[in-house]
């Protein structure tokens, strides 16, 4: 009998290896971007279903911890390339 | 970043939970996976966000130069004072039985506050190397 959480860890994994697919493949700087938004979030979904599976209780606060690092660094690269646009 | 409305609202809508979550791993990492250093870099970041959001003007206003450097040494003091108050009574450094009367209630005071003085160096010195990364013109 396979669990439900383990059939929504494979189709999340999917999705996050067709979003590195997608980082690879990308040509515009602001697509590999919103690829590595994309790939951040679907970890933390990941983290926090590998939660449900073992027996560690704290994988709550990993994953809060890692969504606010995938915010705050989604806009410093996003500054990064817009002062550099608006140098050249 | 003037004139980006989306970023500036959502920013000053979590900050506020940026700060509870670092007081959140600060004070019960007793009893979870964080402590002093993991808390002190969590409300760096949030400080660090509103910098680049706001300006670096504004974030100077809040918390200057000399601020930082101060809280950074107050909270290594606070370290070693805990540590000291072991050696004045005769037993170890950071002994934390000699904090209080009661053994259990200053092991909790002891590791209480040597992790309130390591987030409070942790965090300061993280936004000092913010600030020394957007070269300051010799403030520093």
């Amino acid at each position: 009998m396979i669990e439900a959480n383990i059939i929504v860890i494979a189709l999340i994994s999917i999705a996050l290896l067709m979003s590195i697919f997608r980082f690879i493949f990308a040509e515009e700087i602001y697509t590999k971007i919103l690829a590595t938004n994309l790939i951040g979030t679907k970890i933390v979904l990941l983290i926090l279903l590998s939660g449900t599976l073992s027996v560690e209780k704290d994988f709550t606060d990993i994953a809060l911890v890692y969504a606010l690092i995938n915010f705050i660094s989604t806009i410093v690269i996003l500054k990064y390339y817009e002062d550099r646009e608006k140098h050249q | 970043m003037k004139h980006h409305t989306i970023p500036r609202i959502v920013t000053k809508l979590i900050i506020p939970l940026i700060l509870l979550f670092g007081l959140y791993i600060q004070f019960h990492g007793d009893y979870s996976a964080g402590g002093g250093f993991q808390a002190g870099v969590i409300i760096a970041s949030g400080f660090i966000l509103y910098n680049i959001i706001f300006g670096l003007e504004v974030g100077l206003s809040i918390l200057s130069i000399n601020m930082t450097k101060n809280l950074m040494a107050i909270g290594i003091l606070l370290y070693i004072a805990v540590g000291f108050m072991g050696i004045i009574q005769g037993l170890n450094f950071l002994e934390y039985n000699a904090l209080l009367d009661s053994s259990k209630q200053g092991q909790l005071l002891g590791i209480f506050l040597v992790e309130l003085g390591v987030g409070l160096t942790v965090s300061n010195v993280m936004i000092l190397i913010f600030y020394s990364f957007n070269n300051l013109g010799g403030k520093l």
